[in-house]
């Protein structure tokens, strides 16, 4: 089966400013984010990217999602070069972060429509679509509703279904149930299944090893920006039985 | 292209369905801008009053005299009018100060007007000759006078029949020149800083504002070119800062004639055409107050740093407006016209000075802007793909 998203041997680094510096309590003015990190994930399978805070995985998803470039390598997603070709990736992804937000004045309904029409869907595509999914998280009451007087857990239910507006065979998700209340947690975790058993690929960023059990089906642990560990979760548990050990196991190594 | 029009019209609606936004950007600008520049002009009639109305007559009559002395006595203003008797032969020599606004009213009567016979004679007729600078008010009264002198000499001595022909002259050359003068030193520094407001109000919202708030990642992950973004934003936004200035714009019209202290009719001495160039300088200038505005607001962290950023800009635009308050007519050196917003202020006052050749100077203007937006635009969307500005915090 030939990968959906190939990451090859990608490497970004930052310049931090005074600001940044100071928070960070260095003075580096870079920070290596991600260094030589390669990986692959295939469709019908979610790839799930689990690594501690600040281990790069979101600057591995925002480069794949073309939002920032890689200074080094590439990444092909369906084929297209996110660095050559980034226009052509972002008709193929839905990426969702809790970094990303929706205008505040305007309804979910407004925006809905919105995004379908940047990525153009005609109208009777975008009524179809538009009822599938606020059927399916309940947006349905509030959907006339200025997002700036809904809830953190209604509003997230929207950004979900916006990301995925134009129902993209690729789906970027950073962190899907951060913040999120253990029932609508249960509502993505299931979309997600749902989505990776209709021949979707799917790549998930977290740090909740009860997650990657879940719902992955291949893992890749990043740790300073390395991803030290590659493989379907079959192995992991063959080799670990859970994934927690396996971490642990790799994060000892690699810090000592 | 589609897109820009998707862009376009999510920024108008987010205007245009916010009620208070649209109270404070459309409404309010012109409301207060009428109403304080109506106090203004009332206040300086006021100022105005003591000034003295040079007037001459010929063949004045005595009941005429006693109706106007009469009249200014009972409104305190006799001082402030001087009346000569003059002959008849000084007619022209009177028309020509009058046209060089070195006095300010000829009447002239024909001889013996109370001696005419309504029954056999045709209507005498009386000229009016005037001056409105600096007089309108004592002019506005000696108009008066005249019509009582006629209703008296109706009433009183012939009967209910139309007894004079008016015949109210100006001195439209003069009156032309003055009211273009008097706008031009006043309107464009008014126009550029209403366009100005108007753009510095919604612009680092619409950039700055989104940035800051992260909404603008959401839209770098859709397909939309960067340069379809840049060209949406730009257009919304200039169009919204142009209605916002129409509005200003509309205030400054209404309240113009109180203000500077003309006839209702005064906006009438420009052509239809003078109207449309006007429109032309504005639209070219507003594409390069929004470019500048645009720029600054991307390259700006947050909305307060796009506000701080500006807040010089504005100053510096406010000073280059001002220009036309010192300067007696527009400039002719081609050259000038291409550098921004000076040329919009240039072009505004060779407009109002009825200068010739203007029309070359205005279509220089608007190339010479429209150019400015296709750097601004190339330079917006430059910034729009450069992760270091989008996304630096």
């Amino acid at each position: 089966m030939e990968a959906k998203i190939k990451v090859d041997n990608i490497s970004k680094t930052f310049t931090l400013s005074k600001k940044q510096m100071k928070i960070n309590k260095t003075n580096e003015k870079r920070k290596v984010a991600v260094n030589g990190l390669s990986f692959q994930a295939y469709p019908g399978e979610i790839y799930g990217l689990l690594g501690p805070n600040g281990a790069g995985k979101t600057t591995t998803l925002r480069c794949i999602s073309t939002l920032i470039k890689p200074d080094k390598g590439d990444i092909f997603v369906n084929n297209f070069s996110a660095i050559n070709q980034a226009n052509d990736v972002r008709r193929t992804i839905g990426f969702l972060t809790s970094e990303l937000k929706l205008e505040e004045f305007f309804t979910p309904n407004y925006m809905f429509d919105f995004f379908a029409k940047l990525h153009g869907l005609n109208s009777e595509v975008t009524k179809k679509r538009k009822i599938d999914l606020f059927t399916k998280f309940g947006i349905d009451s509030f959907k006339e509703v200025k997002i700036s007087d809904l809830s953190t857990g209604m509003r997230q239910k929207v950004q979900l279904v916006i990301s995925i507006v134009h129902d993209p065979e690729i789906i970027i998700f950073d962190e899907p149930t951060n913040g999120l209340d253990i029932i609508t947690g249960k509502i993505v975790t299931d979309f997600l299944i749902e989505l990776k058993e209709r021949g979707k690929t799917i790549i998930v960023s977290t740090h909740i090893f009860s997650l990657v059990e879940k719902i992955c089906d291949r893992v890749g642990i990043i740790i300073d920006g390395k991803l030290i560990y590659d493989d379907v979760m079959d192995k992991v548990h063959e080799t670990h039985g859970h994934i927690e050990d396996l971490f642990f196991d790799l994060a000892e190594v690699s810090t000592s | 292209m589609k897109n820009i029009f998707v862009i376009f019209k999510k920024e108008i609606d987010r205007v245009f369905k916010d009620k208070r936004l649209v109270l404070t950007l459309f409404i309010l600008p012109g409301l207060f801008i009428f109403l304080i520049y109506t106090f203004i002009g009332n206040a300086l009639v006021n100022m105005q009053e003591g000034d003295i109305t040079e007037i001459a007559i010929i063949n004045p009559t005595d009941t005429f005299e006693s109706i106007y002395t009469n009249a200014e006595t009972n409104n305190e203003s006799l001082e402030n009018i001087r009346v000569i008797e003059i002959a008849e032969s000084k007619i022209n020599e009177y028309k020509s100060l009058i046209d060089d606004e070195e006095w300010n009213l000829l009447i002239v009567f024909p001889t013996n007007i109370e001696e005419y016979d309504p029954l056999t004679d045709e209507n005498p007729e009386v000229t009016f000759y005037s001056n409105p600078k600096d007089a309108a008010i004592a002019l506005g009264r000696f108009r008066t006078y005249l019509l009582a002198y006629d209703e008296h000499l109706k009433s009183q001595e012939f009967g209910d029949i139309s007894y004079i022909d008016f015949n109210f002259e100006e001195s439209e050359i003069s009156e032309r020149e003055m009211i273009g003068t008097v706008m031009s030193s006043l309107l464009p520094m008014l126009v550029i800083m209403f366009l100005f407001s108007g753009a510095m109000s919604i612009g680092p919202e619409s950039i700055a504002g989104e940035k800051e708030r992260n909404t603008i990642s959401t839209l770098l992950i859709t397909p939309i070119k960067r340069s379809e973004l840049a060209i949406g934003k730009v257009l919304s936004l200039s169009a919204l800062s142009l209605l916002s200035s129409i509005s200003s714009f509309i205030g400054i019209i209404l309240s113009l004639p109180t203000l500077l202290n003309l006839e209702d009719q005064s906006l009438s001495v420009f052509a239809i055409n003078d109207y449309l160039l006007i429109l032309v300088v504005l639209f070219s200038t507003i594409f390069v107050i929004v470019g500048v505005v645009s720029i600054v607001s991307a390259y700006a962290r947050s909305l307060k740093e796009a506000q701080t950023y500006i807040a010089p800009i504005y100053i510096l635009t406010i000073i280059v407006s001002i220009t036309s308050m010192f300067s007696s007519g527009a400039n002719t050196n081609v050259y000038v016209y291409l550098i921004p917003i000076y040329n919009a202020v240039q072009s505004l006052v060779g407009i109002m000075t009825f200068t010739d050749g203007i029309g070359i100077f205005v279509l220089v203007t608007t190339l010479a802007n429209l150019t400015y937006l296709i750097i601004f635009i190339l330079i917006l969307n430059k910034m729009f793909k450069s992760e270091q500005i989008m996304f630096s915090k």
